[in-house]
């Protein structure tokens, strides 16, 4: 029973990864913590389901048209809201964000009320088995999904242009810029791909998870407990936090007790923000 | 001023405009019956009130706290369990819970502030979360999910009314009480502390202040007044459940209300809860169904909207109006009074103290001091005496390690060998740095560290909070120093809007104001124009006069010459060399290491 409840765990790791990328990037990038990005995947959710819905696309197959969608909201959300920001203090960054978020979660509302919707696919509930263990398909595929993202992540900012500009802004805004990069465009393109991989979020959790206005919230305090775990801005560390944190809550669950499960890794999040602030692999940023 | 006659001081338009503003709002309070404006009034009070709450840690202090709804949850439950279990009294229990609020509050609060910005957000979120889990949770305790009723029995001393009309009454009469205790920790030496750390920590500690006990002591206050409002508002819904009170939400409005109305002032959560409670509240009555997500975009898009272009909230545009109001009013009693102030101040010049022509005793003492960072010694055996009453000036080439020498002295580097001696006492470990400065060490800052939101006057009245014993007292004191300083004009000015001369004065200003025995000056020469550093020097040897001994690191070699009764030369972290100026200026060692070897025969 423990193994499962570790496979569990891994999984849900797989997920809190997923959801935490785009925050950690983001972070890394321009040191703006961003706390509308659980309402990003909420939209990001939405779209997925009434593409279902309406047009009967498979949540993997959306994955071509609600990530593209994503980073260009993103952007326009950069440009509109975070750039006439960049350089005001950190509260004004939390609490700007912080309005995107009930505007987000106010929309998602007046358009589609407060219900629970989801997407019955038939791998839904499909199980892999080995032996007495099983995995669940769907999480496995967010498992994979996690895996590669993280991969493909570091690919573009080692070897294209762009991605070595954002890294270059990332270890210093001024010098970068004496540099001839374009800042804003640079940190409005890095933005937009911390979003898009909210997109990418969103269309793999629907065929497990219901979508409804305040979902984001759910998440969004997860990925700031892993990426606070996996140092802020550090990439590999946002897998191994979010893993850590998915085996905590499944273990705790069963041996504690399922409701509290959140608070064990609350406690443990406190925790490290006194004791290592910088997570627990050092101030590792987006080199 | 303190013993005005009371008729006197209700003539002050301040006075009469808050006895007029506070009595109409007694009178709304009171003409309104029906039920359904009565709850739009009582929450708008029930929300300014704890908005004012919030304000007093994050809006004074500086600590933006988005777990606020965790105390108010606390004093809600405790409040209630003693009511069902132990037939306690409300009110009792309002402070009770308000008590355990503000402990709890300690005990969160205390390791979380040495989290900066964002961090500090996110832990007391956390610990809000936790306190909502552990609500849902403990059954047995708290009623789980579903929470608790309370019995209606009306009565004041029940805190329950037929009808809104006794709501509104005390919601009113909780906000307004806030207020004024706001308003009373902002005319402190308490008050002035906090703000000072709000602006700067670093700045802060050297002028004596210890900001973690001002830290605390605010978070305190205002967990505990959260904690009672948490009561008033059970009793006033007669139910407590965990998702009603420790409601993220709930935080984020307390915070909102006070941005919007602008952070860090009496009015301004008031004037954001005026603001926005009514128009969320008539939305909910008009828009129905669609109503929750009309609300929260339109919540949203105001807190980005203000964050983005009015970043000082509604006050910003009110406190000029305000201010020339209450002057046109006052006529011209208020400007009159200040100038008052300066010529009773100026009155009393501080004895002259001859300098002593005979050695006198050491003031500080450093001894075989160490220093380094990585496998590069910045500070090597250095050691100095500096006595008392005397100006020793401490030159070397950049990078000699001057500035780290004064780090180690006011406790913002830890040594790694040797001794600091301050009047015989060993100080090498005395942390914090408050306590270092609490003895009479100030120090100014190479790269000045002004307190930048406020004014000339309140940066040197932070700097003379802790050593004086009213706020009078401390006034009259900064108001000498300013003058001494010749900053009187500039008074006024926020010192962020300040020319770099003028910063540095104000630097020296603010360390004077601490009352120091022994006075640190890091560089106030540098960048100066030479009028103005003709100025700094009478200015420094007027100091001198008033028997404080001033250790100075300084670069302007006309300064160093015309100040200094000894200089010390310091070169990759240690002495090479000691003496009256004149001596040092010729000494080859010295000349060697500011102009490298080849210059070692250079004539004068």
């Amino acid at each position: 029973m423990i193994g499962q409840v570790i496979i569990n765990g891994i999984l849900l790791g797989g997920i809190y990864a997923l959801v935490s990328l785009g925050l950690t990037l983001i972070f890394g990038v321009m040191r703006i913590i961003n706390f509308a990005h659980g309402q990003f995947l909420m939209l990001a959710m939405y779209a997925t389901y009434w593409l279902f819905q309406l047009y009967g696309v498979d949540p993997y197959i959306s994955i071509l048209i609600v990530v593209p969608l994503m980073f260009v909201i993103g952007m326009v959300a950069y440009r509109m809201i975070i750039q006439p920001i960049i350089d005001a203090s950190e509260m004004t960054h939390v609490f700007a964000t912080l309005g995107l978020n009930l505007s987000l979660q106010g929309i998602a509302l007046f358009l589609w009320q407060g219900d629970f919707r989801g997407i019955r696919t038939s791998y839904s509930s499909m199980p892999i088995h080995f032996g007495a263990l099983y995995i669940n398909v769907p999480r496995f595929i967010i498992f994979l999904c996690a895996i590669a993202t993280i991969l493909a992540l570091f690919l573009f900012l080692k070897k294209t242009y762009t991605g070595k500009a954002i890294r270059a802004s990332a270890q210093k805004r001024v010098a970068a810029q004496l540099m001839g990069v374009n800042l804003s465009k640079i940190y409005m393109i890095a933005f937009g791909i911390g979003i898009a991989i909210v997109g990418v979020t969103g269309a793999v959790l629907m065929p497990i998870y219901e979508v409804f206005p305040s979902v984001g919230s759910l998440f969004a305090l997860v990925a700031f407990v892993v990426v606070v775990l996996g140092g802020l801005g550090n990439l590999g560390g946002a897998l191994v936090g979010g893993i850590i944190i998915g085996v905590v809550e499944s273990v705790s669950g069963v041996f504690i007790a399922p409701a509290l499960k959140e608070g064990v890794y609350f406690i443990i999040f406190v925790i490290i923000l006194l004791l290592r602030p910088t997570g627990i692999f050092g101030k590792a940023v987006i080199h | 001023m303190a013993n005005q006659h009371f008729l006197q001081r209700i003539r002050h338009p301040k006075v009469y405009l808050t006895l007029i503003a506070v009595g109409v709002l007694y009178s709304i309070a009171l003409s309104v019956k029906n039920p359904y404006w009565g709850d739009i009034l009582t929450m708008t009070f029930l929300f300014g009130a704890l908005s004012l709450s919030w304000n007093i840690l994050g809006g004074y202090g500086g600590q933006f706290s988005l777990g606020h709804a965790g105390f108010f949850g606390i004093g809600a439950y405790t409040s209630t369990l003693l009511l069902i279990h132990y037939h306690i009294n409300p009110w009792v229990g309002m402070l009770l819970g308000g008590v355990l609020a503000a402990v709890i509050g300690g005990l969160i609060f205390y390791p979380c502030f040495r989290l900066k910005g964002i961090f500090f957000c996110l832990a007391t979120l956390a610990f809000q979360e936790v306190m909502k889990i552990s609500a849902v949770h403990f059954r047995g305790l708290t009623g789980g999910a579903m929470g608790i009723s309370l019995p209606f029995k009306a009565g004041l001393a029940n805190m329950m009314f037929q009808g809104k009309t006794g709501y509104v009454l005390i919601s009113l009469t909780f906000m307004i009480f806030i207020a004024l205790f706001t308003l009373a920790i902002e005319r402190s030496r308490f008050g002035y502390k906090l703000v000072a750390l709000r602006e700067d920590e670093d700045a802060t500690e050297t002028l004596g202040i210890s900001t973690s006990n001002c830290k605390l002591f605010a978070a305190m206050i205002s967990a505990f007044f959260a904690g009672c409002l948490g009561t008033f508002y059970t009793h006033y819904s007669s139910l407590v459940d965990p998702y009603s009170v420790f409601d993220m939400m709930l935080s984020v409005e307390f915070v909102i209300f006070a941005i919007l109305g602008g952070v860090g002032t009496v009015l301004g959560p008031i004037l954001g809860a005026f603001a926005l409670v009514p128009i969320d509240a008539l939305m909910r009555g008009y828009l129905g169904q669609a109503q929750q997500g009309v609300s929260f975009l339109a919540y949203g898009m105001l807190l980005t909207v203000a964050v983005i272009f009015l970043p000082r909230g509604i006050m910003s545009w009110l406190s000029h109006p305000m201010s020339r109001l209450i002057e046109t009013l006052s006529g011209k009693r208020t400007g009159s009074e200040s100038e008052a102030g300066r010529i009773e101040t100026t009155g009393e010049r501080p004895q002259q103290i001859s300098r002593p022509s005979e050695p006198s005793a050491p003031i500080l003492e450093l001894a075989g001091l160490d220093k380094s960072f990585g496998g590069l010694k910045v500070i090597q055996s250095l050691d100095v005496v500096v006595r008392e009453g005397e100006i020793v000036g401490l030159i070397g080439p950049n990078g000699s390690g001057k500035t780290t020498c004064f780090n180690l002295i006011t406790g913002f580097l830890d040594t790694d060998g040797g001794k600091i001696l301050f009047r015989g006492e060993d100080i090498t470990a005395l942390r914090p740095s408050n306590k270092i400065a609490k003895r009479g060490i100030a120090r100014t800052f190479q790269i000045v560290k002004p307190l930048a939101g406020l004014t000339v006057m309140e940066n040197v009245i932070a700097g003379a909070a802790e050593k004086s014993h009213s706020i009078d007292e401390a006034r009259v004191k900064s108001a000498n120093i300013v003058d001494l300083l010749g900053l009187w004009e500039y008074r006024e000015v926020k010192a962020s809007s300040l020319t770099l001369g003028k910063r540095k004065r104000l630097e020296l200003a603010k360390a004077l104001a601490t009352d120091p025995s022994l006075l640190l000056l890091d560089e106030v020469m540098a960048g100066l124009n030479p009028t103005e550093v003709e100025e700094a020097i009478q200015v420094i040897k007027r100091i001198s006069t008033r028997g404080i001994t001033l250790f100075v690191i300084e670069h302007v070699m006309k300064a160093v010459m015309s100040l200094a009764d000894r200089v010390v030369v310091i070169h990759h972290g240690q002495k090479i060399c000691e003496g009256a100026p004149q001596d040092v200026i010729q000494d080859k060692a010295v000349i060697e290491a500011y102009l490298g070897k080849g210059y070692q025969y250079a004539e004068h």
